[in-house]
């Protein structure tokens, strides 16, 4: 059973129609998505984790409809935004306890792993490591990366492991460095 | 939460008396602070909750909270300073001033994933549910239908954000 299936997904935004996307991602399988635009990869980005629902075709995480079983998806699914995290030493504590909460992980456990994962990071700036720590601290079992940083494209697919990871860019290139 | 407690203070001592101050003031603080809630202002955190394994329902209680805490504490700093001011009312708004406070708040919550006009509706709403419930207490005289009124709209309203997170696709600004 794939973990991500989309089969001509859809989503109509505001002002433009993004899609229609296929794809499969089977347990421990990797996939670099390249996009037509970063808008695009975000969107489909939050497609594939259950946050934003397809407006046509489907998109099943793990057999669950995102549309009906939201909940199920989020705990299959973990997203790593795009954006860094600029936080210190303190905020960084404060997050991955509030996400440990939401998550109902063990805070402490939470901590010890976030801090061997940012161990496991070491060479990759600190506000692009934060939101891939504090994604893989909840356990899940396919990580998906909104247009990740090529550069740290080796330590990414380090960190993340045997998870199977699905990437979104916006470019072509971005897509090759972490299809290699 | 400070700052509306310092406002409602002050409105406090200028207004020491009757209720509608409390209720009409406490509304609009709890409307400002539901408002201040709205996706934009902490992108990161607002990704964490939209992607946590949360029903509609048990993120909007969650979401709820706070504003209603905040409604809550600054009237009832509005209700100290109409006390400490020499107001001597028969502590009936002590009752009904909170209840319509939170009744607007949860109304207001409905418009912080919203936007133009049906974000402007959900803030009127909120606005005219205080100034019903002052009604029903002015007018109508009755304590126990303005609570009951308020526990209605209360419920409902946040029946309803509950329902418009689960159904909510959090594309804006992308």
């Amino acid at each position: 059973m794939p973990l991500l299936r989309m089969r001509s997904a859809t989503f109509a935004a505001f002002d433009a129609s993004i899609g229609p996307i296929s794809l499969e991602v089977s347990a421990g399988e990797r996939l670099a998505l390249p996009c037509a635009s970063g808008r695009e990869a975000a969107i489909v980005a939050l497609l594939a984790t259950g946050i934003a629902k397809a407006s046509s075709g489907s998109v099943l995480v793990e057999d669950y409809d995102p549309r009906v079983q939201s909940v199920h998806c989020k705990r299959v699914a973990a997203l790593v935004p795009h954006e860094p995290l600029d936080l210190n030493e303190a905020g960084f504590v404060r997050c991955i306890a509030y996400r440990a909460a939401l998550w109902s992980v063990d805070g402490a456990r939470a901590l010890a792993h976030a801090r061997l994962l940012l161990e496991k990071l070491d060479g990759m700036h600190e506000a692009f490591a934060f939101p891939l720590v504090a994604a893989l601290i909840v356990e899940p079992k396919l990580v998906v990366l909104d247009r990740p940083q090529p550069a740290y494209a080796v330590q990414i697919a380090d960190a993340v492991g045997t998870r199977a990871m699905l990437s979104t860019h916006a470019s072509l290139v971005a897509a090759r460095a972490f299809a290699a | 939460m400070l700052y509306a407690c310092a406002a409602a203070i002050v409105a406090g001592l200028l207004q020491p008396h009757g209720s509608i101050g409390p209720m009409l003031l406490g509304s609009l603080l709890g409307i400002a602070v539901a408002l201040a809630q709205s996706p934009g202002r902490q992108p990161y955190l607002d990704r964490c909750e939209q992607g946590a394994p949360l029903f509609g329902r048990e993120l909007a209680r969650a979401k709820a909270l706070v504003p209603c805490i905040a409604a809550v504490v600054a009237t009832a700093a509005y209700l100290a300073a109409q006390f400490a001011a020499g107001a001597r009312d028969d502590g009936a708004t002590l009752v009904v001033a909170p209840a319509a406070v939170v009744a607007a708040t949860l109304t207001a919550l409905s418009a912080t994933i919203r936007h133009g006009w049906p974000r402007a509706f959900y803030v009127a709403l909120a606005m005219a549910t205080s100034i019903v419930a002052y009604a029903l207490v002015a007018f109508g005289r009755s304590i126990p239908g303005e609570l009951g009124f308020c526990a209605l709209v209360s419920f409902f309203a946040l029946r309803q954000y509950g329902e418009a997170l689960a159904r909510y696709d959090p594309v804006e600004g992308i």
